[in-house]
């Protein structure tokens, strides 16, 4: 027990001098000029940037369209995914179908698309909640017809045994057993979105913060831009690690 | 048998560990010795210390009392005399047959031609001749096994310890196994230590069998076999091996009630606890 | 003819049998042609686009570019997991943090290494090496992690040193999860790459896309999505078979 406490003691020192040579590291950089001035902002700069961002409406008016726009991207994206996996994993025949589709067009880069989805949506935030949506469909449709066939068929056989209605079947049985594996589908769906809907936000939009981030770049107001990024890169991580609370289940039985 | 005719000498082991309801007593005071060629078995339930044994032995466990010796000479850590087959797949899956077998003769910084030549030869000793360059994955449990076998073989250690290299195999494949290692053991005069939960296994294939108790582990008997080899079928059928079998059983049977008992209440004490 | 063969069948026949619906509902006027080109003009586009766009040229251009993500990836990428995995202390320390940058949205980062690298290459590389590293640091030292432990006890009880429980053990044994790690980094790394090209209107095949869109080349530019989600396509096919040539024996 004493040596476990040691070590843990030994590892908060190893993070905080980590970050303090970071630190350290970057403010010498800063004040040294050897790069360009801008590109490495002091410390200090960048942290009167994100009081002056967070302390304005303007910011926060921009990231609420922000968070409306992939709020709403999850919704229908998830919702959609959810549905069409439970199906692909429920019937093989459709699974044969249509899942070799989605498997492959998973990994290929949505961001181009966005020039259809201006046009089929618009230049507003329709556009950016379609790309967000089209973005996190796939990992969450992939997830739910994983998780719907990895259902240990033995439990199946339990809730039929004991003459389970359809109903009970799906919140007693299916639903319950799928819970991890689908909650970490809508992690990785949350991070796609927020990228598809934040990237399109940086190439056209007048709102949200994506465009704050570019508007920063092409005024070249750096350390606003290092005050906006870390925002998001916060709030992202958090949502993940939220989302990821979520879903811890209780340990499965092993088998042997 | 004295000490110095003993090849390996094992005295007072005791090995302790710290454990969740405080301190466990895995081996209590235990001590036998190997002749020099002969094949011993250490049967008990599960639960009783072989495995912890089989560590001690083989130098990968320390933090004991007693004391292990090879030839009069104490050892303490992982020894070149010892040679270990484990339990469980322990294969190199990203090597073929001829060189897992070969492993050692290669850490031993033999030259290429004359570990390749030496590991055929141990390939072949074992029965896998033909497979030389399969990979493991495409074999089936006992062969892998075998591999395992022909490749602490291959560094001619003084005395093979072995801990249940069968229990992962079907019953049919144990025996005609333990048949084949039994065949080799006696050709090479092979000292052996066997740990088995196994009652025909350790009949069939000793010349003595230790019997130990459940946890704290102790030597509770030793049993000598007086079956003579080769131990072919008509050995195994015959009346004497039933009484031996009957007579290990009759020591066991109550290690391993006792076994069952304890981690019945085990399971409820860490059940209330969560 | 097996099932699985006529389901695949099915599926292939229903996206073909979309693309007529489609086609009859533009030319029917019901749905509008300036947003959506006729299907049988896109497949005509095609072979305009590979030769007036030089097609071939910008995947050359693309996969030069995520041929050096993956080196700097490769280069990079496993020495910091075997360095994890090697000091106990550093990867409790740092192990949740290569976690949390894994999750997180490098690639939003692309304005910020337009400063510092400029509208070039480098930053096309550099944005798809830093969206890679995260997986092939993890897969790493995964892959080390996880060597069975009955294996190690064989390299001890065969009195192995150090280094030679490394090389000859643990390395080997990690292999197959240092080679998933490295796909899922490439994977990463080529997504990112062809997205930042067309956010940035430079490079290869991202910028294809994005330049016929600004010229309204309707058929021009689906056409050009479906190279680009076919040269996709492609590369996820190819270094899944090469990940399973390369570990075949586990």
């Amino acid at each position: 027990m004493a040596a476990a406490e040691h070590m843990s003691a030994h590892v908060r020192w190893l993070r905080i001098a980590i970050v303090a040579f970071v630190l350290i590291g970057w403010e010498a950089l800063a004040m040294s000029g050897l790069l360009f001035r801008d590109v490495v902002p002091s410390l200090s700069a960048i942290v009167r940037a994100l009081a002056r961002a967070l302390a304005s409406g303007e910011f926060y008016g921009n990231l609420a369209v922000t968070l409306g726009e992939v709020g709403a991207a999850l919704a229908i994206g998830g919702a959609a995914g959810l549905a069409a996996g439970i199906a692909l994993g429920a019937n093989r025949f459709l699974s044969w179908a249509y899942e070799p589709f989605l498997y492959y067009l998973g990994p290929t880069p949505k961001i181009i698309f966005f020039p259809v989805m201006i046009m089929w949506f618009g230049v507003a935030s329709g556009s950016k909640i379609a790309m967000g949506t089209l973005s996190c469909f796939f990992p969450i449709v992939i997830s739910a017809a994983a998780a719907m066939r990895e259902i240990d068929p033995v439990l199946i056989r339990v809730g039929r045994s004991f003459r389970a209605s359809p109903w009970q079947m799906a919140t007693r049985i299916y639903l319950p057993a799928m819970r991890a594996p689908i909650v970490n589908g809508v992690r990785l769906g949350l991070g796609v979105a927020i990228i598809g809907t934040l990237l399109a936000e940086t190439k056209l939009s007048n709102r949200g913060m994506g465009y704050l981030v570019i508007q920063a770049y092409a005024t070249f107001d750096m350390p606003r831009m290092y005050a906006l990024l870390i925002v998001l890169f916060v709030l992202s991580i958090g949502a993940n690690a939220l989302i990821g609370r979520l879903g811890l289940p209780h340990a499965p039985v092993q088998r042997s | 048998m004295t000490a110095e005719r003993a090849l390996l000498a094992v005295e007072h082991i005791t090995k302790k560990f710290a454990g969740r309801d405080g301190e466990l007593t895995a081996v209590d005071d235990v001590s036998f010795d190997v002749a020099p060629g002969e094949f011993v078995a250490i049967i008990g339930p599960s639960g009783c210390g072989k495995s912890t044994l089989f560590n001690v032995i083989g130098g990968l466990l320390g933090g004991y009392e007693g004391r292990v010796s090879v030839a009069g000479e104490r050892i303490s850590g992982t020894h070149p005399s010892i040679g270990m087959v484990f339990q469980e797949e322990s294969t190199f899956p990203w090597r073929t047959v001829q060189d897992n077998v070969a492993f050692p003769l290669e850490i031993a910084g033999m030259a290429k031609a004359e570990r390749q030549e030496r590991a055929a030869h141990f390939v072949a000793l074992v029965g896998l001749t033909g497979f030389e360059r399969r990979y493991p994955s495409e074999l089936s449990g006992g062969m892998r096994q075998r591999v395992a076998i022909a490749r602490t073989l291959a560094s001619t250690p003084r005395i093979l310890l072995m801990d249940e290299p069968f229990a992962s195999l079907d019953e049919q494949t144990r025996v005609i196994l333990g048949d084949k290692v039994l065949a080799i053991q006696q050709s090479l005069r092979q000292t052996t230590l066997l740990i088995t939960h196994n009652l025909t296994e350790a009949v069939q294939l000793a010349d003595r069998v230790l019997v130990m108790t459940y946890r704290p582990g102790r030597l509770k008997r030793v049993v000598d076999i007086a079956l003579p080899h080769p131990r072919t079928p008509d050995v195994v059928e015959s009346d004497a091996f039933g009484r031996y079998v009957a007579q290990i059983w009759h020591d066991l049977r109550d290690e391993a009630n006792r076994g069952i008992e304890e981690a019945e209440a085990l399971a409820l004490r860490q059940g209330r606890r969560t | 003819m097996t099932t699985r063969a006529v389901a695949r069948g099915v599926g292939i026949a229903t996206l073909v049998l979309a693309a007529f619906a489609v086609e009859g509902l533009l030319r029917a006027g019901v749905i509008n042609r300036f947003i959506v080109p006729l299907p049988s003009q896109v497949l005509a586009a095609l072979p305009r686009i590979v030769v007036e766009e030089h097609v071939l040229a910008r995947f050359g251009q693309t996969s030069l570019e995520v041929l050096w993500a993956s080196l700097l990836l490769a280069a990079a990428g496993i020495p910091l997991g075997v360095m994890l995995h090697r000091y106990r202390i550093v990867r409790l320390a740092c192990e949740s943090w290569v976690g949390a940058l894994a999750a997180a949205p490098i690639v939003l980062m692309y304005p910020l290494f337009l400063v510092i690298f400029g509208r070039s290459t480098t930053t096309i590389v550099m944005i798809g090496f830093a969206a890679g590293l995260a997986p092939v640091i993890l897969k790493t030292l995964e892959g080390l992690a996880a060597t069975r432990v009955v294996l190690q006890d064989v390299g001890r009880s065969f009195r192995l040193s150090n280094a030679q429980q490394f090389w000859k053990i643990l390395l080997p044994a990690a292999l197959p999860s240092v080679f998933v790690g490295l796909r899922l980094g490439l994977i990463f790394a080529m997504i990112n790459i062809v997205g930042v090209e067309f956010l940035i209107n430079f490079g290869g095949l991202g910028q294809l896309i994005n330049e016929l869109a600004e010229r309204y080349d309707l058929p021009g530019m689906y056409g050009a999505i479906l190279f680009v989600v076919a040269a996709s396509i492609l590369f996820f096919d190819v270094t899944e078979r090469v990940e399973r040539w390369l570990r075949p024996n586990t």
